[in-house]
Parts: C-alpha cells; sequence; structure tokens
C-alpha cells in the first residue's frame, strides 16, 4: 500500500496542486497574483515543450516564437470570422502543429548546428510573412500589420487564468506519459545517437515528427491564449525571439532534459520577468547574463545539481568528486 | 514589364554588397571551421563594429576606416577574451552548449548597445559615403565599391594567411581533424583563440563596411547572421572562390528582392534562400 | 645500438571513464632500438600508444622520456619533447595537399629550423611524394597515405617514432617495403616504436617485442625469440 502511494505521489500532488490552484480566483487573493500565474502556466507550457524538443529528442529548436505567433494569428483571425476565441485557441494549436509537420521534412534534413540555425530562420521568414499579408481586411492596429482579438467580452480575467491553468497542467501531463511511454524510451535513443537509434530499428524521423508537432501545438495553444490575454498581435511582437528566451532560459535554470527542470526554471523566470519588467532591455540583457552564467556553471541546471547531489551523497561529496575528477584518465 | 536595364543597377549593387557579405561571411566560416560552432552573436559583434565605428567618427572625428587601426586589434582581443573565458568551457561541453552561450551573448550585445545607444537607427557620413559614379545609366553609390575593394583585400589577407604561415596552416589543420592537429604539436586551444580573435577583427572590419552603407540599429545584426550563414553554406566551408560567389548571390538576392518586393522583399528572399539551401544542398555549390 | 633506456612506461592503470583497460604495464625502448608492441584487435594497443603521446592520461604509474616525466604532458607539449605519432588509419588532413600535409609536421618549434633539410630527407626515402606534392592527400591510395603519414612524422625531428597500425589496410608487398623504410629510418638515428596486429611480420622486423592481451603485457624479451615461443605460435600464428 505505502509503495503504491509512493509511485503515485507526484501525481496526487500535481491533481491536489490543480484543484488549488483552480480555485485560487474565487478566494480572493490580490489580482496580480492571478497575472503572474497566467504567465507561469503559459511558460511552464512553452519550457516543457521547449524541453521535449531540445532536451528529449535532440532538437534543438529555436523557433518556438514560430508556434506562437502562428497560432497567435490564427486565433486572432478567426476571432474576424467571428469564431470564438476558444476555438479558435485550438485552431491556433492546430495551425502550429501542421506548420510543424509541413516543414518538417525539410528542418530535419538539417543536422545539428544547421538545425539550429535553420529553425532560427523560419520566425524571421513568419515574421515578415505576416508584416504585408493581411488575411482578412481591416484597422491596422497602430500603424503597424497587427490584428485586434474580437469578441473578447464577456469574458473574463478569471476565464483565461483557467485556460492557462488547464494547457500549464496539460503541458506537464503530456511530458510525463511521453516520458513513461515507448515513444519516450525511443527518444532517448535519437537523443544519445542518431544513427545508433536508426541502426536498432528506431523510426527516427517519425519520432521526431511526434515530438515536433506535439511540441508545435501545446506551444502554440499556450501563446494563442496569450493572446487572447494581450487582446491585439502584431508579427514583430507575436515572432518576438524573447519567445525562445523564455523558454530556453527556464529550460536550462531548470534543468534541460530532465522533467522536472522546466518548473523549476520557470518559477525563476516568472519572478525575473516581472521583478525586471520596468527595466525594458535591461531585462534581456540580464537575462542574456543568467543564461550565460547558467550554461558555464551548471549547464545541468538546479535539478541536474539536485540529481548530482543525491547521487554523490551530500554536497560535500559532490565538491570533493569534481575536484577530483580533473585528473582523473582522460577520454579520448 | 522591367527591362533588364531597369535592372542594372539592382544587379550591379547586389554583386557588390556580396563583398560585404563575404567578409561578414569570413568570420562565421573560420570559427564554425574550426569549432563547428556557429557564433550566433556574430552579427551583432558586427554591429558592435559599426557602433565602434560611429563613436569613432562623431565622438572623435576619425574617418571610420582610419578607425580600424584601433578596431581591428581591440576586437582580436576580446575575440581571444570571449573564447577563452566564455566560449572555451561552453565547447568543451556539448556544440549544442556553446551555441546556447553564444545565444546568451548575442542579446547581451543587442540589449546592451541598446541600453548605450538608444534603439535609434545610425549612420555613418563621410565624403564618400554620399558620392556615386555613374557608369553608364547606373548611378552606383561609391561606398559599395569601397566596400567590395575591403573585402577583396580582406579576403585576400586571410586566404594568404592560412596557406603560408604556420599559425594559418594550424587553423586549416585543426578544422580538418584537431586530434590529429595535436599530434602535430598543435594546441587546439589557442587554435580556437586566434580563428574567434580573427574572426572578431573581421567583424570589425565589416562593421566599418556596414555602417558605411546602411543605417543601422542594435537589432540589425540577426538579419546579417542568417545571410552570413546562408552565404558559408551556399559557398561551401573552406572555399574561397566559394564564398565569395555565396556573398554575390545573396546580395543579388537581396537587391532584387527588394526591386520587385519591397523592404520585406530586401530580407525575405535572402531568408528563405538560406532554407531552401539548407534543405536541399547543405554542403554548398563549392563544398565538400 | 646503445643501452641508454629512451622511453620508459612503468606500470601504469589506463580507464575509459571508469572502465579499466590497461594494467600494470610497462616497457622500455632504448636508443636506436626497433620495438614491437603485437597483440590481438582490442588488446589495448592504441590505448597504450595514445596514453604515451599524451592524448590519455594514465591513472597510475609514469611515463619517461630522455629521463623527463611526461606522464600528465599533453599531446601537443608531447611532440616538442621528440616523440611523434603516426595514427592508426593515418589521418592525413584530407583537403591539405602532400606538401601542406609533411609541412605541418614540422609545426613545433624545433622540427621548424631543420624543415628543409628534414624535407629533403623525406623525399629521398619517398620519391612520389616529390611527383605528387600538390596532390590533395584524400585523393591518394593507401600507401601513398601512409608513406604521407610517416614522412609528416619524420617532419617532426623525433628522436622516436611511434607508429600505430602501419600495414592495416595495405597489400603485403608495401606492406613489407614500409618495412624496409623502417629499417632506413633507424639507420639515421631515430628509434621506433611499432604496434601491429600483423604479429608475424612485426617480429621479424624488430629488435625486441611486447604481447600485449587484455591490457596486459604477457611476454617481452628478444623478437625473434618470441617468434619461437610456442604461446606466440599458438596464438598468433595459427601454427
Amino acid at each position: 500500500m505505502q509503495t503504491t502511494v509512493r509511485r503515485y505521489m507526484p501525481l496526487i500532488s500535481l491533481g491536489a496542486a490543480t484543484v488549488v490552484l483552480a480555485v485560487l480566483p474565487k478566494t480572493g487573493v490580490p489580482q496580480a497574483w492571478l497575472l503572474y500565474l497566467f504567465y507561469f502556466f503559459l511558460f511552464l507550457a512553452a519550457a516543457n515543450m521547449w524541453n521535449l524538443l531540445a532536451g528529449y529528442s535532440g532538437l534543438l529548436a529555436l523557433c518556438p516564437a514560430a508556434f506562437i505567433g502562428l497560432a497567435g494569428y490564427t486565433m486572432t483571425i478567426l476571432t474576424w470570422l467571428d469564431i470564438p476565441f476558444y476555438v479558435g485557441i485550438i485552431a491556433g494549436g492546430a495551425a502550429a502543429a501542421l506548420f510543424a509537420a509541413i516543414i518538417s521534412p525539410s528542418v530535419f534534413r538539417m543536422k545539428g548546428v544547421y538545425f539550429a540555425i535553420g529553425t532560427l530562420v523560419v520566425p524571421e521568414i513568419l515574421r515578415l510573412v505576416f508584416l504585408r499579408w493581411r488575411p482578412v481586411g481591416g484597422e491596422l492596429h497602430g500603424g503597424g500589420a497587427g490584428y485586434m482579438v474580437k469578441g473578447m467580452s464577456g469574458v473574463t480575467a478569471e476565464h483565461r487564468y483557467w485556460l492557462a491553468l488547464a494547457i500549464g497542467v496539460a503541458s506537464i501531463i503530456v511530458i510525463g506519459i511521453i516520458l513513461r511511454s515507448k515513444f519516450g524510451l525511443g527518444l532517448a535513443a535519437i537523443r544519445d545517437n542518431d544513427a545508433t537509434a536508426a541502426s536498432a530499428g528506431i523510426d527516427v524521423f517519425r519520432l521526431k515528427l511526434y515530438s515536433f508537432v506535439i511540441g508545435a501545438f501545446v506551444t502554440g495553444i499556450a501563446g494563442a491564449i496569450f493572446y487572447s490575454h494581450q487582446g491585439y498581435i502584431e508579427p514583430s511582437a507575436g515572432f518576438h525571439i524573447k519567445w525562445l528566451m523564455t523558454a530556453l532560459l527556464a529550460t536550462v535554470i531548470g534543468g534541460k532534459g530532465i522533467e522536472g527542470g522546466p518548473l523549476v526554471g520557470t518559477i525563476i523566470v516568472v519572478i525575473l520577468h516581472f521583478q525586471l519588467a520596468r527595466y525594458g532591455e535591461l531585462s534581456l540583457l540580464i537575462q542574456g547574463i543568467i543564461l550565460v552564467i547558467m550554461m558555464l556553471a551548471a549547464p545541468q541546471g538546479i535539478m541536474g545539481l539536485v540529481r548530482d547531489v543525491r547521487k554523490t551523497g551530500g554536497v560535500r561529496a559532490l565538491l570533493r568528486s569534481v575536484s577530483r575528477g580533473r585528473i582523473k584518465a582522460r577520454q579520448v | 514589364m522591367e527591362s533588364l536595364a531597369d535592372l542594372a543597377s539592382p544587379i550591379t549593387i547586389g554583386v557588390l554588397l556580396g563583398g560585404l557579405y563575404v567578409v561578414i561571411a569570413l568570420g562565421l566560416s573560420l570559427v564554425f571551421g574550426v569549432m563547428k560552432v556557429i557564433n550566433v552573436a556574430h552579427g551583432d559583434l558586427v554591429i558592435l563594429g559599426s557602433y565602434l565605428a560611429f563613436v569613432a567618427s562623431t565622438s572623435w572625428g576619425l574617418d571610420p576606416i582610419l578607425s580600424l587601426v584601433v578596431g581591428i586589434p581591440l576586437f582580436f582581443i576580446m575575440g581571444i577574451f570571449i573564447e577563452k573565458f566564455l566560449l572555451h568551457r561552453a565547447f568543451r561541453m556539448s556544440v549544442d552548449a556553446a551555441l546556447i552561450v553564444t545565444f546568451g551573448i548575442s542579446l547581451i550585445i543587442q540589449n546592451g548597445a541598446q541600453l548605450v545607444w538608444t534603439p535609434l537607427s545610425r549612420g555613418l557620413m563621410t565624403s564618400y559615403t554620399l558620392e556615386s559614379l555613374k557608369i553608364g545609366d547606373v548611378y552606383l553609390p561609391l561606398v559599395y565599391l569601397v566596400d567590395f575593394v575591403m573585402a577583396v583585400v580582406v579576403v585576400l589577407a586571410v586566404h594568404q594567411f592560412l596557406k603560408r604561415t604556420y599559425l594559418g596552416q594550424a587553423i586549416t589543420a585543426a578544422s580538418q581533424d584537431s586530434q590529429t592537429a595535436e599530434l602535430m604539436g598543435i594546441n587546439p586551444a589557442r587554435v580556437y583563440q586566434i580563428a574567434f580573435g580573427i574572426a572578431m577583427a573581421l567583424a570589425a572590419i565589416a562593421g566599418v563596411s556596414l555602417a558605411l552603407t546602411f543605417p543601422f540599429t542594435p537589432k540589425s545584426g540577426v538579419p546579417f547572421l542568417i545571410i552570413a550563414f546562408g552565404v558559408i553554406i551556399l559557398g561551401g566551408l573552406g572555399s574561397m572562390v566559394g564564398t565569395f560567389i555565396g556573398g554575390m548571390i545573396f546580395g543579388l538576392s537581396q537587391t532584387l528582392g527588394g526591386h520587385f518586393w519591397g523592404p520585406t522583399g530586401q530580407l525575405l528572399v535572402p531568408f528563405v534562400m538560406v532554407l531552401v539551401v539548407l534543405t536541399i544542398r547543405p554542403q554548398g555549390l563549392f563544398g565538400r | 645500438m646503445s643501452e641508454e633506456v629512451l622511453l620508459r612506461v612503468s606500470n601504469i592503470d589506463v580507464f575509459y571513464g571508469s572502465a579499466q583497460v590497461l594494467w600494470d604495464v610497462s616497457l622500455e625502448v632504448r636508443s636506436g632500438e626497433i620495438v614491437a608492441i603485437a597483440g590481438a584487435n582490442g588488446a589495448g594497443k592504441s590505448t597504450l600508444l595514445k596514453t604515451i603521446s599524451g592524448v590519455i592520461h594514465p591513472a597510475k604509474g609514469s611515463i619517461e622520456f630522455a629521463g623527463r616525466n611526461i606522464t600528465n604532458l599533453n599531446a601537443y607539449d608531447i611532440v616538442a619533447q621528440g616523440i611523434s605519432q603516426v595514427p592508426e588509419g593515418r589521418r592525413l588532413f584530407p583537403e591539405m595537399t602532400v606538401l601542406q600535409n609533411l609541412m605541418i609536421g614540422s609545426y613545433n618549434g624545433k622540427a621548424r629550423a631543420k624543415r628543409e633539410e628534414n624535407l629533403t630527407r623525406v623525399h629521398e626515402l619517398f620519391p612520389v611524394l616529390k611527383e605528387r606534392k600538390n596532390q590533395l592527400a584524400k585523393t591518394l591510395s593507401g600507401g601513398e597515405q601512409q608513406m604521407v603519414a610517416i614522412g609528416r612524422g619524420l617532419m617532426s625531428n623525433p628522436r622516436v617514432m611511434i607508429i600505430d597500425e602501419m600495414s592495416l589496410g595495405l597489400s603485403p608487398l608495401i606492406a613489407s617495403d614500409l618495412f624496409r623504410v623502417l629499417h632506413e629510418i633507424r639507420a639515421r638515428g631515430i628509434t621506433v616504436l611499432l604496434v601491429e596486429q600483423n604479429v608475424w611480420q612485426t617480429l621479424h622486423e624488430a629488435d625486441r617485442g611486447y604481447i600485449i592481451e587484455t591490457g596486459r603485457i604477457v611476454l617481452s624479451g628478444n623478437a625473434l625469440e618470441l617468434c619461437e615461443e610456442e604461446e606466440v605460435r599458438d596464438a598468433y600464428f595459427g601454427v
């Protein structure tokens, strides 16, 4: 009985936390808290998906902004066609997923660094496309090429909060299921070595495709929810590199390739985001500095450090083995 | 219907623009060849070079090209520092780690530059930036010619360095087989530092070229990174001729794209080309 | 052949990560000798060579060269000491010409001064390399590549040349030619440490030999005497 409880502990905690968080808006907590949590859930979803791609599938995808912007635009444009925004959100996710599927044959042909830069170009191209392309006629927002989100009257902050909560929790569940499935095993093999995995009979392309599409879908939904809150979308914001930055930073700080990493990382990133919000570009500057320091000092992230400490039996033992490790036989 | 004569101007400028792109691409290619890492911050470092030229020009009244006397050694040393203290540690972990670190550096430079110099668009004015040559019916702004000449000089210099000096050959050897290079007595860490230093010096030169030719903002770096990447992929690593031709093709794609589709086309066409090349022929036209 | 011990490996243990691959290995190479290390594939020969060249470092034991402790020196510093390694599979720089490959061999300081002199010697040993000096290394045949690799090793002006699997993938005729070259190299005062799977031929060309099996030295001594040893005949000569 006890081991059963232990095994399901994470799931039980997740369920309990979800219930608590769902009830939160009704308990009269400050609106600001709800806003922080709103951002937290969305960033968490994006970070979890980025971790799925870069941490588990060996896909250093620098294109999350593509999924976010595309989904946001889909949702927004559908509202102009009188389609309710919550349908638009799903459609947005689907659009992002479809896009991922379409570009995958070409981007998966790019290996390693080529893939990274290739995916970096994608949001830039989309940004330029949406600067010129106006799929539905209408008012230019602020002189730019943006769109207002229509049909949002009657939708409260609470509703959007719950949507964000839903996708945040969903992202945790999706990762949890994937990692515990055969799919996850296949991904682990691919992450180590594409060629070896292929020779072991794993359909590398198909597994990467599934990861990519799932990642795009969930990230897209998170993006669409964000823009339903924001109320308008424009190309430079929707496809902005800061979406990559947050997902990447959260994953790196928390621990790339570790299930709980993005969760921990996102907490820190959200705190940073709100504390530094008034400093404008100083905020991004500081995030850049933190990123560099993290990669150099603690590339395995916070959860990685925790794992290392547990493995070697305590902090002191860890420090000792780190210093000794410098003199052991070098591997070629 | 456009006649060829109408296209004469964008074509000429596009070809000459290729020179500027070659210089940008050369720095990127050097580091990529040796360390197999794309320095995501390279475009931003070029812009940093542009800002340096801007400071030299506006605050000290120095001609930008002359300012390279200070700029080149300064950037070279900066490059060695960046490699030695930031990049090398990440590189020893993995190529991905190094890539992420350069991404962080890119953000630092972009936003640092924005803090110092504001998002305002800047440009350089000298006696020659406003002059044009008239060749037939084509008005050729002098700067493009200056850019191209600088590019040829730089490429020749780098080529000779790589071919005729021990250090240059060490860099070439390390790009092809770093383990065996070590057996020749070549210290790979030093090679990486020097290569990165040279790449930075090239960025300084490219920065001056760029500042003379276009207005720039702190965020101007990324498009140049993408185009430079396209140039080295199209031209094929290790081929100077290939890089030049790649540069010209991308220059053309930009000017012709701009001619037909306006400012959006100016970037859209080259960007799409990068993706197409990456998909179809990642080893480039001249590559191995 | 003097009695001076030029290279002394003493009781080294070597690990790949946490897996031990060499146990308590010792050997000596005296000035002017040709010494062979023979053993089956996977016995640890290459690991041993990599440890001597400084690519890997032993967890225990020491390596001395000309009286200096080189155990923990980096590979690129060991070349300067006078040890040159011709790696397994030749490992030429594929996009560099024959001449460029030879020249890069003289990278280290002491070798640069003697560059022209050494180049002449290499051309004497391998005239075909002079003909093909501007040919890209990757277009050469296996035998020619091995010649370049050995030539490149000579360019670093070594006192000891370590050659890893020289005859691998080469026809017996070419391999014989190369063995002859080894004797000429030795005649010029360079000591040779040879590692081979081809136990028979190697022991017939060397002065002394070591037999290595699963990471341990199991036999050592005069090369021809080793050939007579029953264990060696049984294990390696298929008799």
